[in-house]
């Protein structure tokens, strides 16, 4: 209530009145209504505890001893007297030095100044005494309406450079991401030439999908790109290149006719048509100017009990005229990029950009050696085709569990298996440098399979089912090039394939066998000679009548 | 017939005067370092010192001229200048900033000569008028 505010005290509080009196005052005094031990001046200490005392802790108390002349309090202990008492005396102490202050006019000569308590009254003036410099909330490069241009030339002038935020004709292009925690923040803006894949959560439900702004197509669609930084001539709009429509149970399947836009509506109890990924491609010239935005869609449907919805975030440059071949090293393979690999039809090869756009957003096929992936659900069946790129340098295992019922026959389950291991499309070649072009045939490596058995082959001629149940991939890869700076090249892939025999089981019953596949990475470089330049030489010929008069 | 204590008294009083000052300036620097001596408690002190030593000179020029022409004009005047300077000397005694023991000791010595010379100028002056 406004009246007992302003009852409130408004003139400055000031701290707490010093102790000045000698005979109060006392440093040793530390536990509240208790005896200190040896500590003469506690008035918390009787004759008894005096009595127990061995010397004093504190035998003088006094003010400043520049003074003249100023009162001192002295304990002692009187240990001859039985039993041993505590003395107290207070004395005036005087300084003999000639320079020993007399008496001072200056009031705040000889104790410590209080501070200016800092109220609302006088809280600025005190912030303009004593404040300093301090960071600000907000950057200033938020400020995009105000920023003056660079006085340069008009081309440069509103180029994008790395890093800028793409702007659109409302704000900037958006790619949703987790900022403290795992749910969506739609402010988060692309930066021009930074590739980023996020992910985040939203929270939907259904009876609200179709209100939700961010689960609908036109979200991400809706804003042109300006083709240059504040420049609203030349917008460029962002077109749909494939949608993926998932389903609750996690298939994909790509439509074929992705210029129809398709909203979240209300169907029997389901929401479809919710935006589960968008991954952008923008094309840009080497003018700092995006000329082409494409996006492509993964859809999906969400049942009453959802409550939330993870979303998936991708964008990727690429410069116009060149196709976008990502580098696993230049030349040798860095550690951690993943390994790249081709086929090889008619003749030479070539890399796998054949897969559709639309794979892009789950499994990353571009030109890749890819192993199975372990799930968390841990069976073999149920999340088929979930890879991960090997990447140079760790090795990996990973493995799913595969349930064997006495239904299952031989040869479809051994299909079945050997996608699972390899893939959809394993690849025949590796490329031994990490920017090994297509062109160059000799640069790629070919992937040799072996085979082996889980048993030992008692008979020539195995009747009974052989399924596959583990893939090893050994690369071998030897240092190359230059003492101080060696390159990592592939030398040798061999996959290796264990097969074990598949008993016939009972009807009814049913057994798990452990499905695995690993990647290991050899350094089989042999020892760098150190070579050096051959030693100069003295080259002297004498010509050839030089000893003329003898020769 | 000019007095001759008197003119004893200008002389010591000159040479005392001239420890005085530089005691007094030597103590202005010690405090200053020593204790906290504000700004605006230093310029009064030192400037007043100055003024001392002027008034000082003018002081003893004028009486000592005033005695050995025989003439009670200087003499008078120095006598109202002793006035001032009795003044200055309490400030220092009782109204400085920091008043350490020495100096009440210069303080209270020049306070005395000052009486004394000013019981030798009424007389002197007594005696040259009639």
């Amino acid at each position: 209530p406004p009246e007992t505010r302003a009852a409130a005290p408004e003139q400055p509080r000031s701290g707490p009145a010093p102790v000045t009196d000698v005979a109060k005052l006392c440093v040793c005094d530390l536990l509240v209504a208790q005896c200190d031990v040896n500590c003469c001046c506690d008035p918390d200490c009787s004759a008894a505890d005096f009595s127990l005392f061995t010397t004093c802790s504190v035998p003088i108390v006094t003010g400043d001893s520049r003074l003249c002349s100023q009162k001192a309090a002295t304990y002692s202990l009187d240990v001859e007297a039985n039993p041993p008492e505590r003395i107290s005396k207070l004395i005036d102490q005087v300084n003999p030095s000639i320079f020993c202050i007399h008496s001072t006019n200056y009031k705040q000569a000889l104790s410590f100044s209080s501070p200016e308590m800092p109220t609302s009254k006088n809280f600025d003036q005190l912030l303009k005494k004593y404040g300093s410099a301090t960071f600000s909330v907000e950057p200033d490069s938020w400020n995009m309406d105000t920023e003056p241009p660079n006085p340069s030339d008009a081309n440069e002038t509103y180029r994008y450079e790395y890093g800028v935020p793409i702007q659109t004709v409302d704000a900037f292009l958006r790619l949703p991401s987790p900022v403290v925690s795992s749910w969506c923040s739609d402010t988060n803006p692309a930066g021009f030439l930074i590739n980023q894949a996020t992910k985040c959560t939203r929270s939907i439900s259904v009876e609200k999908c179709d209100n939700i702004q961010a689960v609908s197509m036109l979200f991400y669609i809706n804003s042109s790109i300006l083709a240059k930084c504040h420049e609203f001539v030349f917008q460029v709009n962002i077109t749909v290149q494939s949608i993926v429509v998932q389903s609750l149970n996690g298939t994909r399947t790509l439509l074929n006719d992705s210029d129809v836009l398709r909203l979240p509506i209300i169907l029997d109890e389901l929401c479809i048509n919710i935006v589960l990924g968008v991954s952008y491609h923008i094309t840009y010239t080497d003018g700092g100017e995006i000329i082409e935005a494409a996006a492509s869609f993964v859809l999906g449907a969400i049942n009453e009990a959802a409550l939330s919805i993870q979303q998936s975030f991708e964008i990727s440059f690429t410069q116009v005229n060149t196709k976008p071949v990502p580098l696993s090293g230049n030349p040798g393979y860095v550690v951690g990029l993943p390994i790249r690999a081709g086929f090889r039809p008619q003749g030479y090869p070539f890399p796998v950009e054949s897969l559709l756009a639309a794979l892009v957003l789950n499994t990353n096929n571009y030109n890749q050696l890819t192993i199975l992936r372990s799930t968390s659900s841990q069976d073999c069946l149920a999340e088929q085709g979930a890879r991960t790129p090997v990447l140079f340098g760790y090795n990996m295992i990973s493995g799913c569990k595969l349930r064997i019922t006495a239904a299952m026959k031989c040869q479809p389950l051994t299909e079945t298996l050997l996608d699972l291991l390899k893939g959809q499309s394993f690849p025949e070649y590796v490329a031994s440098f990490g920017n090994s072009q297509a062109q160059d045939v000799l640069d790629w490596v070919p992937i040799i399979h072996f085979h082996a058995s889980e048993q030992k082959m008692y008979t020539a001629f195995q009747t009974s089912c052989q399924i596959p149940v583990s893939l090893e991939i050994e690369v071998r890869w030897t240092k190359y090039g230059s003492l101080v700076n060696p390159q990592a090249r592939i030398v040798n892939v061999t996959a290796t394939t264990t097969t074990t025999t598949l008993k016939q089981l009972p009807s009814g019953r049913e057994r798990t066998i452990p499905i695995t596949s690993s990647v290991v990475f050899t350094d089989v470089s042999s020892p760098a000679e150190p070579g050096y330049k051959a030693w100069p030489t003295i080259n002297v010929k004498l010509p050839f009548d030089f000893f003329f008069p003898f020769v | 017939l000019s007095s001759v204590p008197l003119q004893l008294l200008f002389y010591i009083n000159g040479i005392y005067y001239i420890f005085y000052f530089l005691a007094t300036l030597a103590m202005i620097v010690y405090k200053s370092q020593a204790f906290s001596y504000p700004d605006d408690f230093l310029a009064p002190d030192l400037a007043l010192l100055f003024i001392m030593a002027i008034l000082e000179v003018l002081r003893l020029y004028l009486g000592s001229k005033g005695n050995l022409t025989e003439e009670e004009a200087p003499l008078g005047l120095s006598l109202v200048i002793t006035v001032g300077s009795v003044l200055l000397s309490v400030y220092f005694l009782v109204w400085q900033t920091y008043v350490l023991k020495a100096d009440v000791i210069i303080n209270a010595v020049l306070l005395f000569t000052y009486g004394l010379e000013s019981v030798l100028k009424v007389t002197a002056i007594a005696a040259f008028v009639s």
